[in-house]
């Protein structure tokens, strides 16, 4: 009896000796062998005048990797942000994308905000024949194969919100904007098509960017009483522009304004009695209503504070790297040229709906929502398009050779 | 008791079999587990990858298909003849019935153009045009549609609506989604793009798709074996979607089944959700499919590419089943095995037992089966040992003598062995040494010809050997020289013994071989290359013994090497090359052709130097090349290439044939470089000829060539033309102040402007300097229009260049005069035109700058009047023209002082000219300075008559003197030579400075007039007052007299500013100790006025005007 007792025991202990040693072997080929980090590059202004815009975007992104990183990385690997401070500089900034993709070997760069600093490390960038995601809403009339737009191009932005300001405003248009490439260009398309369906040009102004005496494009929008105003002023101008509207009696209701570059980030520093009742057109709205926009807002305010907000360019920053991670993912590899071609035909249910990159372009095809700032400093949706809206960088009324000839005309665009 | 053995028995046989089941069944079936895990991960993931493959094909098969029907769409509304169409159509449709005959007959020329869009490449169903108003005046297919509004008519909410709107609001091209459309009553969709001219919105252009070449992606199932299909949907509500495309088990679900999203169809859910992805899932109909799905912006429609788990894993299930099988087999077969052998291991036990049982009961001669070599054996071999214990001893001793003489045996044979291997090796021995001695001379005759020798060096006797090879290598004759270090190193180049010397030494140090190459310098001093191994042998402690040494002649394969690098370098120029065998297939080609043509040396080898062709020249030149090629053996020529990009670049190419010794052409060699940049630089130098380099606008030459083709065209057409011609005010300063950067920078933003107000037609031209030229081309036939027209262009070229100019850091204000002449035909030349626009310029600087001027006959009247009295300003003097007229000044008493002279010109044809219209045109020319010599000596000749008469002896006669004349270094001298030459009293000369003449160089008047003064010549100030002079400057000069301007006195009794003026002129007069002469005088208030404030001199009509000498003289007489 006590023999067999023995005998079973030591059965179970060479059955789970075996056991053991087949699971540890198992669990070696799994995770036994330790994998390099993937290291991407991220190129924004953490000191100068583009700081306050920028550092935000370095959050989203840096919520983008983290979440990566916590399903399970890319193929394995983790991954890890190589943060550059462009210091509100474009030459400089186009010096640091060098450096990160010859010295630090970065698959691939997120970054910039003004359409100079997009310009000087686009020629780095094209050089390299690397990756670049660019995160803001722009001028259009570019295109590159190293770069992804996540940002809106005219067609998904501007062109639709003045056609509904003119639809629901009135004909009688003002144009106040930043003297720079963007504005200028801006103004040009929103003039293409509002004077095709009729509007009447009132007056068309531009101030040096960071200019704050507003009072006399405030007297002249009193004076016109124009049915809307197109604003693509940028930076701390929007503040005094809308200060000095509320200073001249100008009242929202009777003379709105529509602004591009005016979001959630901004209005938290303004005070919100100033803007509420204007509008701005984005692609994304912190109060978007659905799924995937609550829990990435959840997401985002969780590892950040709850006092934070985010705005479009922040959302436009995240789904881009969402965007190279699902690349990269289904790939296998790193190597640029094939990320390239699977990020051509990427889509993603993004917080601010489906997103889906455009395999001509690089930029993606959106939806644009119209907003009407409230005193919280938040946006109701006044309008949404139909559908996605089809990137087109190049508008087609006129070639793109004619484009940039006009593009070069422009006052105030550096050639 | 046998129950008990019935027991064991039975336990260890079932233990037998438990154990061969656990040990080798249990890990086999894990090993099968994971094997078939492995090859199921393995399975899924190819056909994941498969999937993945065919879903982005098809993504990108719509997609492209899609895009293209848009990009037709976008070019055909850019065309003319849509253009055409629109406006033809519009007016068709608006004046008839639209599908009336006449309609019809409008609509006639532009069907045939839109059917091969529709029938041609089956591209499309059907082809709208829409007014901006929503109207279709075209359809092809003239279904219910035509005709109708899109606006208000009954299909305002359909797709082809929405894409009309679309693209009448954004002026962007647009595409729908499908969906069914009434007017064909089939799923359509519709591409619209806006037709737009001259910024404005001329309609739109629509294109209806029908679904045939979506339905043929989504039927096509190659590669997805039986199960597989193609699953296209789109949502219609949060929780539904509906097929787009028929399935292929379903061939009516397109439109029509719909699939509910909750419960099932996972995949198509994530394609709708827009993700782009792969993996299991279950599908509409509930099954476990392996799919890949991706979502179509385009049409916001998801896709589902998938092959049902069943099919995908049946070889899996398959393997499965085999694995079970064996399993089976497997247990089956070790349980009857490990039945066996528990069998035979318990039935002996049991004959043992039984046996030990007999003996038990006393029979003693029994034996226990002893035969087997385990446990029971012994135990049965130890139980007879009770009885066998003797012979058992025994047998053991006999055993023992046995195995000694089996080892002695294997003694022996060893033995033996080795006496029969000792034999063997002396034969190899003998057979060795004559071996050697053959070896010896075919090492001889080796080394020779491998030009090898070797030498040896005993270490301890000193004694060195060298082969018969080292004597030929170091060419040292046997005979005279015996092997020695020292004329080993005779014979090394002198550079090369230290450092064969330090090899030597250095190897005997390290113990270690060397080999090295170097030089031997010969008798005859010719160079020698060799290489040279070594290696020495050492004796236990360390001692060397001895050194054996190879020498190797290596010259001709230095040579040979050398003159391959120098080829080889030679190849590698920057000009390109390339080589060819006889039949013109490249053999190689250097980096240069590389770089030029952009091939790769590895796409070209083998091919014809034809893929270069770039098809710009023609055969004949071609055959005329390979002509004198193979006549001469060698051509040279400029020639049109292509790159492999496809540009196309000039080279300047040289092909030479190669010739082997029988003249048979072997090779080509082809040279040539890019030309590019000298073509470039030839065009550039055309461009210099034609066109100003900083500005880039037309030169003078081309402006001309311009303008003489302008003004044969206006002849032809009878309409106006314009040129203006404009220069910037002030531009002079702002070179010289802030450097020519600034002013090229400014003339390069004035071209700028220029040409942004002008047509594009018009010639804006750059003459030089700050002269721009703009040619306003055929303007208007009527010249009160052509004239305001150019005014209102002029004027605004004239805003736009006032506006600050912002120069890198500085801003410029700055303004244009601009000059106008306008034109018609080629009745007046282009130089004279071009005057004219320039004199009209001048017009508009006089004005005050920042002035537009028409070019006025008046002003050319002007003009050519001030010339041609010029011209007879200078016969003026030679021609005895000019006459001396004297007006008289008196005293407070009326006594005549003097006289001022002063010319007048009779001109033979107009009469008296007035000093005021000829002396500005002397001054502007050198003539004022014969006309000053001319007065001058006129007046001297009267002083010499006056002062040979008492009466007039006293007369002072003044003259007045010009800036010019004044400023000429030889003036006094002049003035000493003609006083001297007519005698007179200086005293009486007086000479009259205006202010301009004295507020030049300071230091040099004041010398001049002291020079005069000690000629004893008077010195008056004329016109004092008018001009800037100083007290303290009028203080340094050496005057006699202050005049006061006659426009002073001729307000003197009204104007109590000028009566205030003159007194303080008076009084300063006095301080000076200056006398005053009033100039102008003409009433009595105004003497009285003088005479009151203590002007004591005057001159004036009040006393005489001036008159010819004999008025004068008589005037004289009559006082």
């Amino acid at each position: 009896m006590q023999n067999r007792t023995r005998g079973k025991t030591n059965l179970l202990i060479a059955i789970s000796v075996a056991l053991v040693m087949l699971a540890s072997v198992l669990l070696y080929i799994q995770y036994g062998r330790a994998k390099p980090v993937i290291k991407i590059g991220v190129l924004h202004s953490l000191t100068g005048t583009m700081a306050v815009s920028e550092a935000p975007l370095v959050d989203a992104l840096r919520l983008a990797v983290e979440e990566a990183n916590q399903s399970g990385g890319v193929n394995g690997r983790q991954v890890e942000m190589v943060v550059a401070d462009c210091r509100s500089d474009a030459a400089y900034c186009a010096q640091q994308a060098d450096k990160l993709i010859v010295q630090d070997g970065v698959q691939a760069l997120f970054g910039c905000w003004t359409s100079d600093c997009r310009k000087a490390v686009k020629a780095v960038v094209e050089r390299h024949h690397h990756l670049l995601f660019y995160p803001l809403q722009y001028e259009g009339l570019e295109q590159s194969p190293d770069i992804i737009y996540t940002g809106a191009a005219p067609n998904q932005q501007i062109i639709p919100m003045v056609l509904w300001a003119l639809q629901h405003k009135g004909k009688r248009f003002y144009l106040i904007g930043s003297d720079y490439i963007f504005p200028r260009t801006a103004h040009l398309m929103a003039k293409d098509v509002l004077l095709a369906q009729g509007g009447q040009l009132l007056g068309e102004r531009y101030v040096p960017l960071g200019a704050s005496d507003m009072a006399a494009v405030a007297r002249e929008i009193a004076a016109l009483h124009p049915d809307f105003v197109l604003n693509t002023l940028n930076g701390d101008s929007n503040l005094h522009f809308f200060r000095a509207l509320h200073e001249a009696g100008i009242n929202a209701e009777k003379t709105p304004v529509f602004s591009t570059s005016v979001a959630e980030v901004g209005l938290a520093a303004m005070a919100a009695d100033l803007t509420a009742g204007h509008y701005a057109a984005w692609n994304y709205f912190q109060s978007l209503d659905n799924a995937e926009n609550k829990a990435f807002v959840g997401r985002f305010k969780q590892r950040f504070g709850r006092d934070r907000v985010l705005d479009d360019p922040m959302e436009a920053s995240y789904i881009g790297v969402k965007l190279w991670v699902n690349t990269v993912r289904s790939l296998d590899t790193t190597n640029l040229a094939p990320v390239k071609t699977v990020l051509a035909q990427q889509t993603l249910p993004a917080p601010e709906g489906i997103v889906a990159v455009d395999h001509e372009t690089g930029h993606l095809w959106k939806a644009v929502f119209i907003g009407k700032a409230r005193p919280d400093g938040q946006f109701d949706i006044v309008w949404k398009s139909a559908q996605s809206v089809h990137p087109a960088p190049f508008p087609f009324y006129r070639s793109r050779a004619e484009w940039l000839a006009v593009q070069q005309t422009l006052p105030g665009v550096r050639r | 008791m046998s129950q008990d053995f019935a027991m064991i028995g039975n336990s260890l046989t079932w233990r037998f079999v438990l154990w061969f089941i656990v040990v080798t069944l249990l890990p086999l079936a894990l090993f099968g587990f994971l094997s078939l895990r492995q090859s199921e991960a393995a399975l899924q993931n190819e056909i994941q990858n498969r999937l993945t493959r065919l879903a982005d094909k098809k993504t990108l098969e719509i997609k492209t298909y899609l895009f293209e029907r848009e990009q037709n769409a976008r070019l055909l509304a850019r065309g003319k003849l849509v253009e055409e169409a629109m406006s033809g159509l519009s007016v068709a449709y608006s004046r008839h019935e639209p599908g009336s005959a006449e309609y019809n007959r409008a609509a006639k020329q532009f069907d045939s153009y839109f059917k091969v869009y529709i029938d041609g490449e089956s591209l499309f169903y059907d082809v709208f045009l829409i007014t901006p108003q929503g109207e279709i005046i075209y359809s092809q297919q003239h279904e219910p549609d035509f005709g109708t509004n899109l606006l208000n008519g009954p299909y305002r909410d359909s797709l082809l609506a929405q894409v009309f709107r679309e693209s009448r609001m954004t002026l962007e091209s647009s595409i729908s989604d499908f969906a069914f459309y009434a007017p064909s009553s089939t799923p359509a969709a519709f591409v619209s793009a806006p037709i737009i001219r001259d910024g404005a919105l001329k309609g739109v252009l629509a294109f209806q798709l029908n679904t045939e070449r979506i339905y043929q992606v989504a039927k096509d199932s190659i590669g997805l074996g039986l199960t597989g299909e193609t699953a296209l949907a789109k949502l219609i509500d949060s929780e539904q979607a509906i097929f787009v495309a028929p399935l292929d088990s379903d061939p009516q679900a397109a439109f029509r089944r719909k699939i509910n999203l909750k419960t099932a169809a996972i995949p198509m859910r994530n394609a709708l959700l827009g993700e782009r992805g792969t993996g299991m899932g279950v599908d509409y109909r509930g099954k476990r499919v392996v799919a890949a799905w991706r979502y179509l912006p385009e049409l916001q429609w998801g896709m589902v590419v998938k092959m049902d788990a069943d099919e995908v894993f049946a070889p899996l299930y398959q393997q499965r089943k085999i694995l079970l099988e064996a399993l089976l087999a497997l247990v089956l077969f070790a349980g009857a095995v490990a039945f066996y052998f528990g069998r035979r291991l318990v039935v002996p036990l049991k004959s043992f037992a039984s046996t030990a049982d007999e003996i038990a009961k006393g029979d003693l001669d029994k034996r226990v089966d002893e035969t087997r070599a385990d446990e029971i054996g012994a135990l049965g071999r130890a139980f007879n040992r009770m009885t066998g214990n003797l012979q058992a001893l025994y047998r053991t001793l006999e055993d023992r003598v046995e195995e000694r003489t089996r080892e002695l045996n294997v003694s022996n044979e060893q033995l033996q062995e080795e006496i029969i291997e000792r034999e063997h090796i002396e034969a190899a021995l003998r057979d060795g040494q004559v071996e050697l001695q053959k070896n010896q001379n075919l090492l001889n005759e080796a080394q020779r010809l491998g030009h090898l020798g070797s030498w040896e060096l005993n270490l301890v006797s000193g004694e060195l050997r060298w082969s018969d090879e080292i004597y030929r290598i170091f060419e040292l004759d046997p005979v005279r020289f015996s092997p020695s270090y020292e004329n080993f190193l005779n014979v090394i180049h002198p550079d090369d013994r230290d450092k064969v010397n330090q090899a030597y030494t250095q190897s005997l140090e390290d113990r270690q071989p060397y080999d090295i190459v170097h030089r031997l310098r010969l008798a005859d001093g010719r160079i020698k290359w060799v290489r040279e191994h070594c290696a020495s042998e050492f004796d236990v402690s360390g001692k060397p013994l001895r050194s054996v040494g190879a020498v190797q002649d290596i010259t001709e394969q230095k040579l040979a090497e050398e003159a391959l690098r120098i080829a080889a370098a030679t190849f590698e120029t920057h000009e390109a090359i390339m080589i060819t065998d006889a039949n013109a297939n490249i053999i190689r080609v250097n980096q240069a052709f590389q770089h030029i043509t952009g091939y790769s040396s590895e796409e070209v080898l083998g091919k014809n130097p034809r893929i270069l062709n770039s098809g710009r020249q023609d055969k004949t030149f071609y055959a005329t090349m390979w002509q004198q090629l193979l006549n001469d053996g060698s051509w040279t020529g400029e020639m049109w290439d292509r790159r492999k990009d496809g540009r196309v670049y000039p080279k300047w190419l040289t092909i030479t044939a190669v010739k082997n010794e029988q003249g048979k052409t072997t090779e080509y060699v082809a040279i040539f470089s890019d030309i590019t940049a000298r073509k470039e630089a030839e065009e550039e130098i055309h461009n210099l000829a034609f066109y100003d380099a900083l500005t880039n606008l037309p030169n003078r030459r081309l402006l001309l060539d311009r303008f003489r083709l302008a003004l044969s065209m206006s002849a032809r057409s009878h309409h106006y033309g314009a040129v203006l011609f404009l220069d910037m005010d002030k531009f002079k300063t702002l070179n010289d102040t802030l450097g020519h950067d600034y002013g090229d920078l400014m003339l390069i933003e004035v071209a700028k402007r220029i040409q942004s107000c002008v047509r594009e037609v018009d010639t804006v031209a750059r003459l030089g300097g700050d002269e721009f030229v703009v040619l306003l081309e055929e303007v208007d036939a009527g010249a009160e229009e052509a004239s305001q027209k150019v005014a209102l262009i002029a004027e605004k070229v004239r805003a736009a260049l006032a506006v600050p100019y912002r120069l890198k850091d500085y801003e410029h204000h700055s303004s244009p005069s601009i000059g106008v002449s306008l034109y018609r035909g080629n009745v007046e030349s282009v130089d004279i035109l071009l005057k004219h626009a320039d004199l009209a310029m001048y017009q508009a600087k006089e004005s005050g700058r920042n002035a537009v001027r028409f070019f006025d006959p008046a002003m050319q009247h002007a003009v050519e009047t001030h010339a041609a009295l010029e011209a007879d300003l200078r016969r003026a003097v030679p021609g005895q023209q000019l006459r001396l007229y004297y007006q008289i000044q008196v005293d407070s008493d009326h006594r005549p002082l003097g006289a001022e002279a002063l010319v007048r010109w009779m001109h033979p044809k107009r009469g008296m000219v007035s000093p005021a219209q000829f002396i500005s045109i002397a001054e502007e020319s050198s003539l004022i300075l014969d006309i000053g010599h001319w007065v001058l000596e006129t007046a001297c000749r009267q002083l010499a008559l006056w002062g040979k008469r008492g009466q007039t002896r006293d007369l002072v006669l003044a003259v007045n003197v010009s800036a010019q004349q004044f400023s000429k270094h030889d003036f006094v001298e002049n003035i000493a030579t003609v006083i001297r030459a007519h005698q007179i009293n200086p005293a009486c000369l007086k000479l009259e400075l205006t202010e301009s003449v004295v507020l030049a160089d300071v230091a040099d008047i004041v010398a001049k007039m002291h020079a005069l003064k000690a000629l004893g010549i008077k010195l008056s100030m004329d016109d004092f007052g008018t001009g800037y002079s100083s007290l303290s400057y009028l203080k340094q000069l050496p005057l006699d007299q202050l005049k006061i301007d006659q426009s002073f006195v001729r307000d003197i009794a009204t104007d109590t500013n000028d009566a205030v003026m003159v007194q303080t002129i008076i009084d300063m007069a006095k301080n000076f100790r200056l006398n005053v002469i009033a100039e102008g005088v003409e009433t009595e208030a105004q003497l009285d006025f003088l005479k009151r404030n203590g002007c004591m001199a005057y001159q004036g009509y009040l006393f005489g005007k001036p008159v010819p000498i004999e008025e004068f003289e008589a005037l004289l007489g009559g006082l």
